[in-house]
Order: structure tokens, then sequence, then C-alpha cells
């Protein structure tokens, strides 16, 4: 089957392989194994307990098992390990199972190279619980230690913690892992081989993982470009593409004057308040281009912002706010930050939203000024550059800013609202005769603006921290004086140390993983930081989130690694992944599918409130996993995604005016031919395998499937498929993306 | 028919001896941690009793300064006049005959008034005004977010540690719902009381012992507690968590089956196996909940109404759930009243459509005959600034710090003020700007008044009221040791 696969897949690129000629050999060359090798723990020589390294010496495997207690710090050694530059003990996290099944985090001291071996390195742990979660400390016996880097997991091996002994178990298959057997070449790799002049990018699970972080869900083509021309040439194309769609143009709405009971009387025009009053356009415009657009990488990231910089439809009643507002997001997508942060602060959606639109000198609202620092740039305490937060002696986090820093803010924000002609120098291109102008940036009335002076964050290596008053001035003087206040304001705040690594965890969260590595969040921090003044600044933070080895790989291990596919997300990729199109199953979808990610808690463009659809700070209850999307996920969202699963896969939207004039369905023609050919339903599950969970499915995931879509008679391809489709879609195996 | 679902649910195996306690178990391997907690819960004695505290969070942050108002023109005090300089000039005064009278013990007998959408609105009923004449409506008042007490001094200097993030509305929730004010908890004090309570007061674990009606919050997590979440009462409970697509043909059985078989498979992720977690526990309160009766009362049609009716559907199967203590969570929003606050859905809107669900609430407990065993009461981000901002129709407030609440059930004491006195020796604040309860100084000072009672004093009399052991009370509120008085005293000894 495979092999079938790949003769089909090479007869399609050499059709065209004579095009993509130069690029692929350029590629051949770039895109090197995105597979890390698998960290292995060291153990004694005879039995899996850790070896282990207390006061400078190493222990003697052969004397009885030593005891380590409390806040005491230790070394295990690790090998089989391929180390970057600047990656250190905060690329490894060590986690401990004690007897009653709980885990624990000990901090990561240091990592460096070990005097046993070449290739061998030394963790420097302290046996002291980091998460604090568990009011008690471990028991007190054997417990079983863990490594993680990159998303991949070491063995487990012993460690005897207060005593030795206890119920804890080896993990099944568990061997002894001393120094002498492991003969490991450091920089091998799995899954690496020979790489063909005709096949650019052969790690096939690393494909279909890449497409699932960068775009909303993969397709075939997608994957065959992909293997084809190699993550990077994608990239690059992704960076330059038109968007949107030349075929999805953003709707054209304008603004209605009033309110809908006056502008929309018995919904006239037709659909006034569907079009007008509701997310309705924009909702069906964003799945469209998420269903069919080619520059899915710009949509997604925009999505993204948009989860940053929010602004919902629940205030900001008028579908027209809020396609202006995405233009300028997706505008911004891969530009520079401090640019965007002019552009939203400006933005009269954002305007309207968090109320700086009538923020005035003597009615100042604290709204936006908040914000703009809490959630979009620098959050609420101070951040190292790796992203872990800073603490004072005490070990409490220290604060970024107080009430006062916000009334400061306050009071440089006021005075601009929706953009008039009879304003200072303000032009307002797009103004409309009824109602506010929408599009163009909020204008200053002069008058309206605090003339005090203002002190603005403070933090190590600040400049200009300060505005003066603007004392006698004029109108003209005042509006200089505004702007400048306002760009010295957003400087202040761009420049803050916070922002590179804030941002850069926020997107990473987004597209990758919910809980990365300090070092993975540092190392796009540091390309965000290399790139201030770039225009292009957020091409390259992208780009080094998804090409990071964190974000790399075939599977990943790492049994916190991963994220809660959102609802909007899950349905974007059923849909994606089997061809979806109109109920004709020739033409497209109207791309009315917001129903059901609106069922899972995220009706898209309508958060309930700026704190976004989920937290970015949320730990699943019972555990101390760290996991933003699990905010929306509950007994009542976790049946709904099984229901989602069951309308997309066993139903199909019809057609029904005038919300869906052309409905939604997903054709299983390929995978009913696969079905077919092999009544064992095998071909069919190694094909999905693939297809949806990039190789990660277990065999006994499989073979529980193969069981019930086996009871489906073998004639009815369609329910075969079907079932397939439905019962790895509502997994909880593949509703968490990792 | 749906006999029929229940039926197969169960033999499918899905349902069979899947308490909630188990699945933990099996999804996060707490059992020994689990069986340690029944050793040391042993000698607790069960209660034969029902309780249960309802929840209800104003999601933004109530103005509680446009909630209860001084309605008398005593002099040496906050009075009516004091509220109208502050907030006429920009139109957010509310005329002093539009106020719902309240005369209140504890400020010597002196006439306060509740918000006008708080009495007959609507057309559903009369409101919650009605019950303060009854006797079953407290209001706990200048209740916030505090560390430690303070003073207006102590603020300023520093010398007591401040809750961390004032003003801001995540950490503000957070504490609120977590229960604690110095640093960020990963679980609320609804979900540490259903921790420890959940043996002895939910044995059968049929379903959690917390549910909300608003999905996952802090307030609802434990440590080994996952709330239940469902969907409003738009949805019978037999509805809300239940797989669809699924018949009684065989391979619909089989693909149920595998269905199910999946969620046991493949834990090794920890993500994984948290998200089949909470679906496993979903499966399980499905079956349970394939039979339900309709509630008596008449509840509004709006979102908080058919929240708070869809529990007191749960509430009406506390039987069939071998249940004896219960807490809910459910959430009406829009109260970020930066602006607009009085129109139709500000906080005009907001308080009407709080008044009257609650009141359906309170009168089908009371014709379910537990009207002095469920206790409603209101938390929520913070009050907002006694300066408005804006003017006009867009008039709003913005963010600030101390807030009233309300306790409403006949469980309570007698309707009154409770609460910690302030600076004026009542326990109403007074409403002067830069006066001795304002946190702001200064002639910009916008009136956030500081709490003189903490959300642990609250809760803590609330969860004591439920059965909460004083012995727990610091496991539950670990900073409750910061401060003297643990019970307000508006709840009813328990009998």
């Amino acid at each position: 089957m495979s092999s079938l696969k790949s003769h089909s897949l090479l007869r399609l690129i050499s059709i065209s392989v004579f095009i993509f000629l130069s690029l692929i050999s350029i590629s051949a060359q770039e895109d090197p194994d995105p597979n890390s090798p698998t960290p292995i723990l060291l153990s004694e020589s005879d039995s899996t307990r850790a070896l282990v390294a207390s006061t400078g010496k190493r222990n003697s495997s052969r004397s009885a098992a030593r005891i380590y207690s409390a806040n005491q710090r230790i070394e295990i050694f690790v090998t089989n390990i391929d180390l970057i530059d600047g990656e250190g003990a905060n690329a490894f996290r060590v986690y401990i199972e004690d007897a009653k099944g709980r885990e624990y985090r000990f901090p990561v001291l240091d990592v460096r190279p070990s005097d046993l071996q070449k290739d061998v390195y030394s963790v420097v742990v302290e046996l002291a619980d980091d998460l604090h979660y568990w009011a008690e400390p471990p028991t007190t016996g054997d417990v079983l230690v863990r490594l993680t880097w990159r998303g991949l997991s070491s063995n487990r091996v012993r460690l005897a913690l207060g005593g030795t002994g206890g119920v804890i178990k080896d993990d099944q298959g568990s061997a002894p892992t001393p120094l002498s057997a492991v003969n490991v070449a450091n920089g091998s790799r799995t899954g690496s081989g020979p790489t063909s002049e005709l096949v650019s990018y052969r790690w096939s699970g690393d494909r279909i993982r890449f497409l699932e972080q960068g775009t909303f869900g993969p397709t075939p083509a997608l994957d065959t470009r992909i293997r084809r021309i190699g993550l990077r040439t994608w990239l690059a194309e992704q960076f330059e593409m038109p968007y949107p769609s030349v075929l999805n143009p953003y709707p054209n709405i304008p603004l209605m004057p009033t309110t809908v009971t006056t502008d929309c009387q018995n919904n006239i025009p037709v659909n006034c308040v569907r079009d007008h009053y509701s997310m309705y356009p924009v909702q069906t415009w964003f799945y469209k281009e998420a269903l069919y657009g080619e520059p899915q990488l710009r949509h997604r990231v925009s999505w993204s912002l948009g989860q940053i910089w929010v602004i919902s439809g629940v205030d900001t009643q008028q579908s027209s706010w809020m396609i202006e507002y995405h233009q300028q997001l997706s505008r911004n997508a891969f530009g520079n930050w401090r640019t965007l942060m002019y552009d939203m602060t400006l933005n009269p959606g954002m305007g309207n939203y968090l109320d700086m639109i009538r923020s005035t000198r003597n009615n100042p609202n604290e709204n936006y000024p908040r914000e703009v620092l809490q959630l979009f740039n620098i959050g609420l305490f101070m951040l190292n550059q790796d992203g872990t937060v800073q603490t004072d002696g005490l070990g409490n986090p220290i604060p970024t800013y107080d009430q006062t820093t916000i009334n400061n803010f306050t009071k440089v924000f006021t005075g601009w609202r929706d953009c008039r002609v009879a304003d200072l120098n303000a032009s307002c291109p797009d103004a409309t005769p009824n109602g506010p102008d929408y599009k163009d940036p909020m204008s200053l009335a002069t008058g309206n603006h605090d003339l005090t002076a203002k002190t603005l964050l403070n933090y190590p290596g600040v400049t200009n921290q300060n505005v003066a008053a603007c004392t006698g001035c004029t109108a003209a003087q005042i509006y200089t004086y505004a702007y400048n206040s306002l760009n010295q304001a957003l400087d202040n705040i761009y420049n803050h140390p916070n922002v590179g690594p804030f941002v850069s965890k926020l997107l990473i969260q987004h597209l990758v993983t919910s809980d990365p590595t300090p070092a993975y969040v540092g190392r796009v921090a540091a390309v965000f930081n290399a790139n201030r003044t770039n225009p292009t600044q957020m091409k390259e933070v992208v780009r080094a989130i998804l090409l990071d080895p964190e974000a790399r790989g075939d599977i990943k291990t790492d049994p916190r690694y991963g994220k809660l596919r959102e609802p909007v997300q899950l349905t974007t990729n059923i849909y994606r992944n089997f061809n979806v199109t109109d109920i004709a199953g020739t033409g497209r979808s109207d791309g009315d599918i917001n129903r059901f990610p609106s069922g899972q808690g995220q009706n898209a463009f309508n958060a309930p409130t700026v704190f976004n659809y989920y937290p970015p700070n949320f730990i699943v209850p019972g555990t101390t996993l760290l996991a933003p999307e699990f905010g929306i996920y509950t007994t009542g969202t976790a049946i709904g995604r099984a229901n989602l699963g069951n309308s997309t896969i066993f139903g199909q939207i019809n057609v029904a005016l005038p919300n869906t004039p052309s409905g939604t369905k997903i054709n299983l023609g390929d995978l009913q031919a696969i079905a077919a050919a092999d009544t064992t339903s095998n071909q069919l599950l190694d094909h999905l395998n693939t297809r949806m969970m990039h190789g990660a499915m277990s065999p006994q995931m499989k073979s529980t499937i193969m069981t019930a879509v086996n009871t489906v008679a073998s004639t009815d391809t369609l329910g075969r498929a079907r079932a397939a489709v439905y019962l790895v879609a509502t997994s909880s195996q593949f509703q968490v993306q990792r | 028919m749906k006999q029929d679902r229940r039926q197969f649910l169960i033999r499918s195996g899905c349902t069979l001896g899947m308490t909630a306690l188990a699945t933990q178990m099996r999804h996060f391997g707490l059992m020994s941690a689990i069986a340690q907690n029944v050793s040391d819960e042993k000698q607790d004695a069960v209660p034969s009793d029902y309780r249960a505290l309802v929840c209800i969070f104003l999601s933004g942050g109530n103005d509680g300064n446009n909630t209860v108002i001084p309605n008398h023109n005593d002099a040496t005090i906050s009075n009516y006049t004091t509220y109208f300089n502050a907030r006429n000039t920009q139109g957010l005064a509310i005329p002093q005959a539009s106020l719902l009278p309240i005369a209140v013990p504890r400020m010597g007998g002196l006439t306060y008034g509740l918000h006008p959408s708080l009495g007959p609105g609507g057309g559903t009923n009369n409101g919650i005004h009605e019950l303060w004449a009854l006797g079953k409506m407290a209001v706990v008042t200048n209740v916030g977010t505090l560390v430690a007490p303070m003073t207006k001094a102590q603020y300023q200097n520093g010398s007591v540690p401040k809750p961390f993030q004032l003003f801001s509305h995540s950490d503000q929730v957070s504490q609120y719902q977590g229960g604690r004010s110095d640093i960020e908890t990963y679980t609320g004090w609804g979900g540490r009381i259903s921790d420890l309570r959940t043996l002895p007061d939910n044995p059968s674990g049929l379903i959690p012992m917390i549910t909300s009606i608003s999905g996952a919050q802090l307030f609802t997590a434990g440590q080994t507690t996952l709330p239940l979440a469902i969907a409003n009462a738009g949805t019978g409970l037999n509805n809300v968590l239940s797989p669809a697509g699924y018949n009684a043909t065989a391979p619909s059985q089989a693909r149920l089956a595998a269905f199910n078989q999946l969620r046991g498979i493949d834990l090794s992720s920890q993500i994984v196996a948290a998200a089949s977690h909470v679906t496993d526990q979903a499966i399980a309160a499905n079956a349970v909940f394939q039979t339900f009766q309709e509630v008596t009362a008449t509840f509004p049609n709006t979102n908080i109404g058919n929240q708070l009716k869809q529990v007191a559907r749960v509430i009406k199967k506390r039987t069939d759930l071998s249940v004896n203590r219960q807490v809910f969570f459910v959430q009406l929003g829009g109260f970020d009243t930066h602006n607009n606050q009085t129109a139709a859905n500000g906080q005009t809107g907001l308080l009407t459509q709080l008044g009257q669900a609650m009141r359906s609430f309170y009168d089908e407990m009371v014709v379910q005959g537990i009207g002095d065993k469920v206790t409603q009461f209101t938390m929520a981000d913070f009050s907002r600034t006694f300066n408005p901002t804006g003017t006009g129709a867009a008039v709003g407030t913005d963010h600030a710090w101390a807030n009233y609440h309300f306790v409403v059930g006949g469980g309570i004491t007698a309707s009154d003020f409770y609460g910690i006195n302030t600076t004026n020796g009542t326990p109403f604040p007074t409403l002067t700007f830069n006066g001795p309860d304002d946190a702001d100084s200064g002639t910009g000072a916008r009136g956030r008044w500081i709490p003189t009672t903490s959300v642990e004093q609250y809760a803590a009399t609330l969860a004591r009221w439920y059965g909460l052991p004083d012995a727990n009370l610091a496991t539950v509120f670990p900073k409750i040791t910061n401060f003297a008085n643990t019970n307000l005293g508006f709840m009813q000894p328990p009998a």
C-alpha cells in the first residue's frame, strides 16, 4: 500500500519535476532531518536505578541504593542528545512520579558535558517541588524520574527519595541503561535515510504535523506540495502570497448609522440584521478562506493574533468594525510588532471595543490602557528572556506596573475618537455620510487630550519614561504633543523586555504546543528582539516558531507535549482533510459552519470577553498541565466535540436559504476505494494513521477501531470509511494536536 | 426510547463502576492518593440532610455603588445626597423615588435602596427585593479581595501586602474564585470544598459534587475535583451529555464500544488522558441524566434564568443521585460597563435578569421543600468606580474594589447588612472621594473602596453552613488565619 502510494507520488512528481528542479536542489540542502534524538537517562549497570552523583562524585554502581533527601542537589546523566547553541538547563524538564501516582517537577539547574564520556551530559537537579501543586511532598521511597527535551521523553529510571523501596513499578519493558550498554553515536537520528534528489522532504509524520501547526488543517494536496518543496520554501511562498485569496475577497459591509431596530426595520434591506448586525459575513468569509484559501499561514497567524488583540462582536455588534479590524491585523501578521501596536491602538474597532474612542481628559477610560499592557504586550509580571517569571528574594513574582502606571497611560490615550474631518489634520478618506468612520484610524480632538505630565513604564534600561506637560499649547501644538506622546508610550511598551518572550510564548501556544520549554520561548524571543526594527519582523518570528527543533519531528513522546485543538481548528481540520465541498460535491462550501465551533465554546469573532475564549494560563483541573484550550473543554463541550464529529462525518449541512446557499459536506470517495480494496480494514486504518495522526496511532488504537469498523458490512464502504474517520476524529488522541 | 439509550450505554460497559473517582484514578494514577483520603475521612459522619450552594458570578464586575444605595438623609454618614452629588451630573444617579427601600437593622433601622431592576420586572415575578421583607435575603457589605485587613494608610505605605493586580479582571476573578489573594492558585474554593467533602457527602459519585452551567471555572476546580459542566435548561438534562448518532444496530453499538474503549488507552500522554477523563465523566453522568423531572416554578427565558432552571432540575434529582451536598456555578456576563451602563443591555437590564432568575429559583426551592437548604450567593470581579466615566446615555464606570453581595435563601439568619465595620463604625463605607475608605487619593480620586470584609470571610461563612468542618477551613482558605472573624453570621448555624 505505501509503496503503491509512493509510486503514484513519484509519477506525479516526475511530471512537474523540471519546474521545481532548482527549488528542490536548494531545499534538499536546507531541509535537515527534523527529528531530534531521544534522550536516554543512564542507570546503574544492573538495575534501572538512576546513575547519580551527589557530592561531585559518582556513586559506585555496586554499592547499596543511595538515598537522596528533599532539596538536595544531585546530578543525573543523560545521553543521546544533540544540543544547539544556547540550549542549556531551560531546555530540559525533570519529572518524578511517586508511589501515590503524583507527579512533581524538579528544577533543572544546569546541564553540562560530563567527565564520564563524550556525549554524556550531567543534569543538575534540585530535589524540590517546582510546581507547588500538591500540598505534601512526594512519598518517601523509590520514585521514577523522567527527563523531557524538545517534546521527547527519556526512559524512566528509579531514584530513592528519602528512603528506598516502595510500591512503584518500573515501566513495562524498561531495562537498565548503563553507560556500557548505551551505544550511541551522537547525532544519530531516528527515521532518517538517504535523501532522494526527487523527494525533498521525506519525513511524512513531520509534514502533517507542520501543516497542523501552520494551516487550518492538512490536505493530501498540501502534503504532496510540502513533500516536493520542503518546509522552508513553502514558508517563503506563504510569506509573499496575496491575502486573502483572489476568490474570497473581504466582504464590503458599510456601517449602519444607528441601531439594529432603527436600521433594520423588518429586516429590510434583505438580511440586514445578519449582514450588518451579526458576525455572519465575517465568519463565512473566514471559514471559506480557512477551507480553501492558499495563503493559509497568514490566515492562521492572523487568527492567532486576533486571539491576543481581542475585539468581539458581542460588544462591537456591527460586522463592519470587525472586517476593518481583521484587515489591519492580517496586514500586520508578517510585519513589525511596533507597527501592529500603533495600528491596533488607533483602529476604530478596537477603540470602540475597549473604549478609547470615547476616553477624554475629563472622562478618562482605563480599559484600553490596561489591556494594552496586560493582555497584548507585556503581562503582569517581569519575565526573563525565556518567558519564565522573575521573582524577588521572597519568591514572589515582580509586577510589571501598578495602578499609577495605568492612570498615566490612560492620560496619554485620551482625546482620540472616530475619524472626523473637523479634527485637526484629519482627512478621513473612508468617512461615510452616515455613522462614524469605522475604517480610518481615529483622529484627535485636541481639546479632549490630557495635557499634564505622565510617567510611563519603568524597567531596566528604560529611556524616555517621562512625558512632559503641554502648557500654554495651541491646538497645533497639542496635536503634535499628543501623537508624540502616543508614540513615546508605545515605544515605552515595545521596548519593555517582556514583549519578546510574552508575544513569542503566546504565538507558540497558539501554533504548536501549550507549554513550551523556556529554551524554545527564548530562541523565538531572541529572533523577535534581533528583528525589532525589521519591517518584516514577524516573518522571522513565525519561521522561528515553526522550524524550531521543539516544534519539529515525526512523533513527540513528552507526555505533556501538544495542545488540545481549539474547536475552530478541530472543525476545519476534519473538513480540509476530507475534501470539503458544497452539497453538490462539485463546488465550494458557503462557509456557514460556525455552528460547530460555536457549540463547543468558540463562537468565532464573538469572544465572550477581551480575555479571549480561553486564558493563556489555564491549568487543567486535577493536573498541573498548562493547557489554554482546556478552558473551554468540559463535560458538555467534550460531548459536543463528539457530536461535531457525528454531524460532519455522518451528516452534512444542507442547503437552506438564506444562510447556507451551497451547504457543506466532506467526501470520502478515496477512503471508500481503500476500504473496498482491503476488506480487513488494515489499509484504511494505516491510511488514516498517516493522514490524520501523522503516524502516531498506537497499535491498540488501530485494532480497537478496526474491530468496530469491521462490524459494518464490507460492501458498505462508505459506512466503513465513516466509522473509521469518526472514531479517529472523536478520539482524545486526535483532539490533542501533538 | 430514552430507556433504550440508557440501556445500551450501560451494556456497552462505559458506565459500570465508573464513578468520578474511578475514572480519575485511571487517568491520573491517583489510586493511592484517593485511598489515603478515604482513610482520613472515615471518622466523619455522613450527613443525612441536603444542602446546596449556588454561586452566581456577575462577570465583568457589577457596579455595587448603583446596586445598594443610601436611601436616607442621615447627615452623620453617607446618605442619598452624597450618592446623588457624585453621580448625577454624568447621568448615573438613580432618582431616590425609584429606589426599592430596605430597612437595615444593623444601620439603626435606616433605609437603604436597591436598584429598581431588582423589583418586579419582565413579568415573571416580583424580583428579589420582596425577599428582604420576608427575611430571605442578606447583603454582605464592603467585600473584596484582601491578603490581610488593610487600612488606607497601610494601602498607601505598603506595610500590608496587597492582593496581586488589583483592578485587573482576570486576576480579581481568580482571587474571588480561588479564595486567596496572595498568590495565584490552581484550584478554586468550591473545588477544594469538594475535594474534602466528596467522599462523605457524595459517596455514590454518580456525578461530581460540583456542577457548572457556565463551563470550566477556577471556582469549580479542585485537586481531585473536576466539575460537571452542562448546558442550560434550553437543553433537557437527558440530552446535555448525550453522544449523538448512535442506534441499537450492531455496527452502531460496536462503534460506541470503540468510542468508549479508546479513552482507556494511550494514556501515557497526559494531555490525552486529561481529555479522556473529562469525556468519561460526561458519559457517566449522561447515563444518570436519562430521566429527569421538570421544575414547577416559571423561570424567565434568559440565559441566567435557564442556567438556574437547569440547576433546579439537577437538584430535583438529588435523591436519585444520592448526593447530600452540591455546589453549583452559574454566571451572568456583561457587567464590565465602561459605557452604556444604564442601557437595556447594561447594568439596568442585567440586574433585571438577575433578580428575576434568582427569585424564580428561590420559589422553586420552596416548592421542592428545600427553601432553607439551598443558598444562592453572588460574586463578581470587583465593584466599579464611584466616579462615573462618560456622560449621558454613554455613562459608565471603571474598575474598582469592594462590593456588596447578595445571599438569598431560607438558611440566612435575617435580612440585614453583614460584614466588618469600615472606618465610620458601620459596615457601609464612607462614599467620599479621597475619603478614609477610598484607595485612591488626591484630587483625581475616583472612589475605589478598600474592603473591610475579605472574600475568604464571606466564603468561609457559606462553607461552614454547607458543612465544612472548622478544622478544614484553613485547608480551603489558606489565608483565613489573617482574619479574626471567620463567621460573618449571616447563615443560620448548622442544625
